[in-house]
């Protein structure tokens, strides 16, 4: 392919930064050791190393929801139903031998950026790519595999190599989100990430016929997605988005040698927000988000949340619902993408950053103020109900008068949103302290 | 003619506005006739290929309580919106079909007929056609029903039966927001108790 597009891109390829930029939410200070994937929660519990509770939760239970069935990455009765499984397994397409030439990469820019919008996407954003961005040993797919011809190439070689990262993803629909602990909102959060992962394989399939290299699990989403400006880092470890807040997905990325333009960090605020707010930090239920400051975690000064607490919830909530959500939903960030939030947003980043202090406080009390300060909505869709208060039944026919005896409620999960609360969890979570 | 305040423009962008292929062309993007109109080399490489020959799962073994036809269809409907699709339609089968007695028929936009755009950006109303059909009938075989998505030649007779728009001379589907630019998906075949429309 000796070309002399591919000569340039090498050529831009060889002056790797030593220190990513990762915009102000979360900067490297330290050396950062690749993250082998094989150590993250989900491999870790496949493996039982979690307990026999969470393995038998992961591998052995099936939902008795069938929306939950058909959408979430375990649980199942049938794999066959789960889009997901189908698409992460099927066979890797080759790279088309013709190449499309790419003269102008601001163009080729756009170009994958329309495309990604036009299959679906929300978000889209071209990070550069760092060795530290890379993942440390085999490729991660979740259910699926992942093998290239690179996979005895060393993060450097890789970032040469592959210059580009495509950080492309959806967004979960804010109004079933405010049913967040309940199937409601786990619809809500699982069907946009399967719709998430076909856009991605969609895309990936696209490039490989443009004639560019495209491999996926290679890279860490969140480190990808910072350097490219999809969001901040908060407080509660989730990317926060300028248009959605922390209502976004962040799934494996397509890392590329196509000729791009990368996109640079985003300021919208979120690192003054969280400074101040500490909403998630409040309402989570197994308090495994930090009330304090950031601290130095594998050479990356951020927000650590404890994972475990948070993973050890789920056993004890299945019955009920599968996706906790509670700190993506009470984000002052995650709001409806209307002309309200985007003035708010707008407020915040052009507010000089010393005065942004007293904007965020003011803004903080108007949050609360009208959403709560533990959000209490109720949502009916498709048959349920989220109910008003944990224990509360109610009807699920819109419009219905009739009377109904308490219990006799025919629809699974009228649990309510913040059941178990946040004291009883205390129960039955063990602290790592 | 747009005014700018700050972050916000007047008048307010039209959601879908950058879905209109003419405003595309015009940007002048060169790809984007490749994107439409070249098909794929290697086929693996297409989604829509990849779940057209998924296998379908099992019916799961209870069946869930549902509430009336009405109402079950109304939950239909919302699923497969909100599943992605534009417009969505219940027709009645013929009686000699025992086992399966409705048909949900969903059809979804397209800027460009896929049947004449073999690209992957052509085939987009497709993948998002498939995306819906696959996930609302394996739901439907989750509630304990049978449902069946298949690809059926008479797809567009049985939209305008289902109420989504009329039949053209050509046959071809005529729906009343978006013309002949849609596609009608994949028609899913079920026995859950429903209520027709049109």
């Amino acid at each position: 392919m000796g070309n002399a597009t591919l000569d340039k891109v090498n050529q831009r390829g060889l002056d790797i930064p030593p220190v990513p930029n990762l915009g102000r939410s979360a900067r490297v200070v330290g050396p950062v050791a690749n993250v082998d994937m094989n150590q993250s929660p989900h491999p870790k519990n496949q493996r039982g190393e979690l307990g026999k509770a969470l393995f038998n939760w992961y591998r052995n239970t099936i939902s008795k929801d069938p929306l939950t069935r058909v959408s979430a990455p375990n649980h199942f009765a049938d794999r066959r139903h789960f889009l997901t499984t189908v698409i992460n397994q099927a066979s890797k397409g080759k790279v088309n031998s013709k190449q499309v030439p790419v003269t102008d990469p601001a163009a080729m820019t756009r170009h994958i950026k329309a495309v990604a919008r036009y299959m679906g996407a929300d978000v889209v954003a071209i990070a550069r790519a760092h060795p530290s961005f890379m993942y440390a040993g085999n490729r991660y797919v979740q259910d699926g595999t992942a093998e290239d011809a690179y996979q005895q190439s060393t993060p450097e070689e890789l970032v040469r190599k592959f210059p580009y990262i495509i950080v492309t993803t959806t967004a979960w629909d804010h109004d079933k989100l405010q049913a967040h602990r309940h199937h409601v909102g786990d619809a809500a959060y699982h069907v946009s990430q399967m719709k998430g992962v076909m856009i991605l394989k969609a895309l990936e399939g696209y490039v490989k016929e443009l004639g560019y290299t495209a491999l996926r699990g290679v890279a860490n989403p969140q480190a990808a997605g910072l350097a490219a400006g999809v969001g901040e880092l908060g407080r509660n470890g989730l990317i926060i988005n300028e248009k959605f807040g922390a209502r976004i997905h962040m799934p494996d990325p397509i890392m590329t040698d196509l000729p791009l333009v990368p996109d640079q960090p985003v300021d919208i605020g979120v690192e003054d927000f969280c400074k101040i707010c500490r909403k998630c930090a409040v309402n989570c239920p197994t308090n495994s988000i930090p009330f304090g400051d950031k601290v130095v975690f594998n050479g990356v000064e951020k927000y650590k949340i404890n994972w475990l607490t948070c993973y050890k919830l789920r056993p004890y909530t299945h019955d009920h619902w599968m996706s906790c959500l509670t700190c993506a939903t009470v984000c002052p960030f995650t709001k409806p993408n209307v002309w309200w939030r985007s003035l708010t947003v707008w407020a915040l980043r052009t507010c000089p950053i010393p005065a942004r202090p007293a904007l965020v406080h003011a803004l903080k009390a108007i949050d609360d103020r009208f959403w709560g300060v533990v959000s209490q909505k109720r949502v009916r869709w498709l048959g349920y109900d989220s109910g008003i208060k944990p224990g509360e039944h109610a009807c699920t026919v819109a419009g219905c008068t009739a009377a109904h005896e308490a219990n006799s409620g025919k629809v699974a999960g009228d649990i309510g949103y913040y059941a178990p609360l946040k004291e009883n969890t205390n129960r039955f979570v063990k602290r790592d302290v | 003619m747009t005014l700018r305040l700050g972050p916000l423009k007047i008048p307010w962008p039209k959601t879908r506005s950058q879905h209109d292929p003419s405003t595309r062309l015009r940007a002048g993007d060169p790809y984007w006739d490749f994107f439409i109109n070249t098909p794929p080399e290697d086929l693996a490489n297409s989604v829509t290929e990849l779940i057209r020959s998924a296998p379908e799962g099992n019916v799961f073994p209870t069946k869930a309580d549902i509430h009336t036809p009405e109402i079950t269809s109304n939950h239909v409907k919302e699923l497969a919106r909100y599943l992605g699709t534009d417009l969505v339609g219940i027709a009645r089968l013929d009686s000699k079909d025992e086992q399966y007695p409705f048909a949900v028929i969903c059809a979804v936009r397209a800027d460009y007929d896929p049947r004449e755009a073999p690209g992957i950006g052509g085939q987009v109303p497709v993948q998002n056609g498939l995306f819906v059909t696959f996930v609302l009938s394996a739901w439907i075989r989750e509630l304990g029903f049978r449902a069946t998505a298949a690809p059926d030649p008479n797809a567009e007779r049985l939209a305008a039966a289902a109420g989504l728009g009329t039949l053209n001379p050509n046959g071809r589907l005529v729906t009343p927001k978006y013309g002949t630019r849609v596609h009608v998906t994949n028609v899913i075949r079920t026995d859950l108790p429903l209520r027709a429309d049109g």
